[in-house]
């Protein structure tokens, strides 16, 4: 009898305009954000590989370790063409710094190119799904018990034997199977445009999660369905049903998630980035102090005297041509700042991971909130099943920072602090004397720094005295003279495990919270019913 | 007439839907001021901290020498505004600095901390966000069976039965709509308003008045808008059913497919070369700059500023700086173009027609940031001006402009009240206006239009 009842209902719903301009919204609007969210996949695939490429190279031409700063470029995920979480906004590369702990990627975001096109909002499949379906099944199920009372017949189907239990499972049934063909397609649709683009490849891990999405938006939409038959046994007319129905959907899916975001932004405020920055600069200034003041301990001068000389952040110092005793005292120097700078990161991190949590803290406030909505339920799910969460990220970001310790476990047993290898190339064995330095550059004209000294102080055109220096450039004096460093042996970084499971352990007491609201409202739908006057 | 806008008013008031949009929007209303009461208070905290940061440097850099108060670059950062309770433009999304130094304007930013990353894109509740979403919907609930609903009850046959034309009657639903809506909107928008002056960081003032009003004449203009789309799905269709589906896929265009293909559209219409061919433009130009510098250009040595090689230097810096310049310029002119053109194309919703008055008229978002822009490019010649009069001055500078370094111009110290300091003006009521005004016309255009169709096709109207 259920499913006499249920194909009935499927008949009546089949031919009706709703199931049709139903089936068009989404045969429009699905693939629309699908090929958008597939060009948007493609562009990050490019940019991945010029970035991926740019990184290798960076790591592969260099020739001392004071520049070896690898970049971890982060894939982009192929299931954000699913759902984009907030894989657009963050970016995706993330540079191995010594002296810093990697906090938050750089990188690209969604707006690409043009910082103005980060006020423009986007919209994927999930949150497309988000509004059809929900939509669909509360116009489904909004009118499943008023209309037919109002038509008179379900009074007389309840004056046969027919149980109250049997009609409306029959009805929500029938509602269900006629939303299901509506999902299908909308999924099949996107599968096929999937595997037409030329640009996604997707594993059978993907494919995978896709079926898991599938099940959730079946539970999603399922929720809806029941909404819908509670409010439709609660109303007395279709009217007051349809208007109840619509603005629950409103508040719902538009209201609730927007509105959770922006309490979290006001009431769990995140610290002052300007505040962190300044207080990274003290303790960058404070680095500063201690090195000099550690190296004058040591007697080391202040300045660098270098004939070559290449340096920038975090300790990067190239430098070539110059005599053994300079060389000694920069790697003297660097053997006192380097070790510094690691354990200033750590002093660095405590507030930078403070300032962190509390960026993480306030998502996960608003994440919390906007789980009062169903529709709040199935995007946070969605994230975690197409890894573009907050929690996926910041297992990257967690793995990006286990790297930095492999890497710099890496550099301590190679020694390279104590190493002129970290700031030169030359080999120490080609080290020569300040006045051998002379002699040479000056093609023979001197034999010593006393006597160059000596007559360059005669001069009054210096800009000549110090041309008289560069005459002959000597082996040695710049880099091109030298091979790129070997860094083969240099630890690679491993992206977080692709398998089924990974990630999900997270959103298991969401998909819990979406069964439990399903279970909830489908036992209040039928209460509901069994308690409706029918006349 | 007055008896139909009369009796539809009523009808409207004593419907169920006005009760829960009432509800509703005195619910987001509440929740919103709230919301902004305190997260302005924490924006304006941090904008204090940045602020007090960027005094403190100007200050310690005009008290050690004019030259590096020139040759400092600077973050301008905008004050979040005492007026984004009615719209906050997505300003949190926009560059809200701008770089620059005596030389220059160098670029903008989005200052990092200005949004959380890890919060998925959202707006904020103000004025505008409710208008848009809660406002449209609810006009085109009001309006979907205006004319199918009265069909389906048999009522529309018998009140044309009176004599009293079509268009009056379709008129009456149409004003009665767009009045019901401000009936709405008014104690919603008045209970967050006291609420963020009773807060008492936000005054009121004759500026602030005037915004409310240009904001609500725009918000009746939505609502005009979306009566007429409404109307027009009630007048095609002879059920209401279909009429609802129809408003609510109308709805969903206009709210969220075409704001949300804006990036999509932007980038597949109105591509940009991107940062790295710029970048690789500039380090073509540096190169070519490099090679043709005479010998000893970037020789360093600044213990004596009339060292000859500063001068050398001083000129290739100034080329260089030339050079990137007019490559960055061009690079940004075509940034905004890419973003004006964009948003004429989603000007094709009402919605977004409206959001991009109501930044205008609230002196916000985009037209803010171009002024500010434009603004700091005339500040940065003047600023200019002042720092080449003072090293003019100063015996002891050989003059040598160099735009990055602190060499081989003036090292006089500089009292920091006389130095020329930028301060954002808000846009004037005339440039508002001016920049609301298309978006404005192509909405009144749009209302009449599609009102004018669901006329001929209501007059066409079976009522049986």
């Amino acid at each position: 009898m259920i499913f006499h009842i249920a194909r009935k209902e499927f008949r009546n719903n089949l031919h009706s305009a709703r199931f049709v301009i139903g089936f068009l919204l989404c045969f429009v609007l699905i693939p629309f954000s699908i090929v958008i969210n597939i060009v948007d996949y493609r562009d990050k695939t490019i940019q991945y590989k010029v970035d991926a490429d740019a990184a290798e190279k960076a790591v592969k031409e260099i020739r001392v370790y004071s520049a070896l700063r690898p970049e971890i470029v982060l894939p982009p995920e192929p299931l954000s063409i699913f759902s984009r979480g907030i894989s657009g906004q963050v970016g995706n590369r993330v540079k191995i710094w010594i002296g810093d702990n990697p906090m938050l990627a750089a990188g690209k975001t969604a707006a690409g190119d043009n910082p103005f096109l980060g006020s423009f909002f986007s919209i994927d499949f999930v949150e497309i799904a988000a509004i059809v379906f929900s939509l669909l099944a509360l116009l489904f199920g909004y009118d499943v018990f008023t209309r037919e009372k109002e038509d008179g017949t379900l009074k007389v189907q309840l004056s046969n034997s027919l149980s109250r239990s049997r009609l409306s499972a029959g009805k929500v049934l029938g509602i269900l199977l006629t939303l299901l063909p509506i999902m299908i397609f909308c999924y099949l649709f996107s599968a096929v445009l999937i595997l037409f683009s030329k640009s996604v490849t997707f594993s059978a891990f993907e494919w995978g999660r896709i079926a898991l999405l599938f099940l959730i938006s079946l539970a999603y939409l399922a929720v809806f369905i029941f909404l819908g038959v509670l409010i439709s046994a609660r109303s007395r007319s279709s009217v007051t049903s349809l208007v109840f129905c619509l603005f629950i959907w409103v508040f719902f899916i538009f209201i609730v998630p927007n509105v959770s975001a922006y309490i979290a932004e006001s009431f769990v405020p995140v610290q002052s980035r300007d505040n962190l920055d300044r207080v990274v600069n003290d303790m960058d200034r404070d680095l500063t102090s201690q090195t000099q003041e550690r190296q004058k301990a040591q007697n080391l001068p202040t300045g660098i005297s270098c004939q070559w000389c290449n340096w920038g952040d975090d300790g990067l110092l190239e430098t070539y041509g110059n005599s053994r005793a300079d060389f000694e005292i920069m790697l003297r120097k660097i053997t006192i700042s380097e070790p510094l700078r690691i354990e200033y990161a750590d002093r660095k991190w405590a507030p930078q991971k403070s300032y962190l949590d509390s960026l993480i803290r306030q998502s996960r406030v608003a994440e919390r909130i906007s789980m009062i909505s169903p529709a709040g339920l199935f995007r946070v799910i969605a994230e975690a099943v197409c890894s573009t969460g907050v929690r996926a990220h910041e297992s990257d970001m967690v793995q990006a920072r286990r790297y930095r310790e492999t890497f710099i476990d890496f550099l301590r047993n190679k020694n390279v602090f104590a190493s002129y290898r970290y700031i030169t190339a030359a080999p120490p064995e080609t080290f020569r004397t300040e006045d051998q330095l002379v002699e040479i550059r000056s093609g023979g004209e001197f034999k010593t720094v006393r006597e160059y000294d000596e007559w360059a102080a005669k001069q009054k055109d210096r800009f000549a005295a110090w041309r008289k220096l560069n005459k002959v450039t000597a082996y040695g004096d710049r880099p091109d003279d030298f091979p790129f460093l070997n860094v083969s042996d240099m630890p690679r970084f491993q992206g977080r495990s692709k398998t089924f499971a990974s990630g999900l352990a997270d959103s298991v007491v969401q998909i819990s919270v979406l069964l439990i609201e399903c279970v909830f409202l489908f036992a209040l739908g039928y209460v509901a019913f069994i308690r409706f006057d029918v006349r | 007439m007055k008896t139909i806008l009369k009796r539809e008013i009523l009808n409207n008031l004593y419907s169920l839907r006005f009760l829960i949009s009432l509800a509703l929007l005195l619910g987001v209303f509440l929740a919103g001021a709230f919301s902004y009461v305190k997260g302005h208070e924490a924006a304006l905290g941090k904008y204090q901290i940045a602020r007090s940061q960027y005094d403190e440097a100007m200050r310690k850099d005009a008290e050690s020498n004019a030259t590096n108060l020139a040759v400092t670059m600077r973050s301008f950062t905008l004050r979040p505004r005492d007026n984004a309770f009615i719209d906050d433009a997505k300003e949190k999304y926009l560059p809200n600095a701008v770089v620059y130094s005596a030389w220059n304007v160098f670029s903008f930013e989005n200052k990092s901390g200005n949004s959380n990353p890890f919060l998925n894109k959202h707006d904020d509740l103000n004025w505008a966000y409710m208008a848009a979403l809660i406002v449209s919907f609810v006009t085109l609930i009001f309006t979907f069976d205006a004319v199918s609903g009265e069909k389906e009850s048999k009522t529309l046959a018998l009140t044309l039965s009176n004599s009293i034309s079509r268009g009056a009657v379709l008129f009456g639903k149409y004003l009665s709509a767009v009045a019901t809506v401000l009936l709405l909107l008014l104690p919603a928008a008045g209970l967050n308003l006291t609420i963020i002056l009773l807060a008492g960081r936000t005054p009121l003032t004759l500026a602030l008045v005037v915004e409310l009003g240009g904001f609500l004449i725009i918000a009746c203009l939505l609502a005009a808008a979306m009566a007429a789309f409404g109307l027009f799905t009630s007048v095609v269709t002879r059920n209401s059913n279909v009429s609802l589906l129809l408003s609510l896929c109308i709805w969903l265009l206009f709210v969220a497919v075409v704001p949300n293909s804006s990036t999509f559209i932007a980038k597949t219409i109105y591509p940009i070369e991107n940062s790295e061919t710029i970048q690789r433009k500039v380090d073509a130009a540096f190169d070519d700059l490099n090679k043709n510098a005479p010998p000893g250009s970037w020789m360093m040595n600044s213990g004596n500023p009339f060292l000859p090689q500063h001068e050398l230097r001083a000129r290739i810096v100034m080329k260089r700086l030339e050079a990137e310049k007019s490559i960055r310029d061009a690079y940004y002119r075509n940034m905004f173009r890419q973003f004006e053109r964009t948003r004429l194309w989603t000007a094709l919703s009402p919605i977004s027609l409206f959001q991009y008055s109501s930044e205008a008229v609230v002196g916000g978002g985009y037209p803010r940031f171009q002024k500010v822009w434009n603004d700091l490019h005339i500040y940065q010649t003047q600023f200019l001006s002042f720092f080449k009069d003072l090293d003019a001055k100063d015996p002891k500078s050989p003059h040598w402009h160099n735009p990055l370094e602190n060499v081989s111009t003036t090292r006089q110290k500089v009292a920091i009240g006389t130095v020329p300091q930028f301060s954002e003006r808000p846009m004037s009521f005339g440039a508002r206006l001016r920049s609301a005004l298309p978006y404005l016309l192509v909405s009144v255009l749009a209302a009449c239009l599609v009102y004018v169709l669901s006329y001929i096709l209501f007059v066409r109207y079976d009522v049986r």
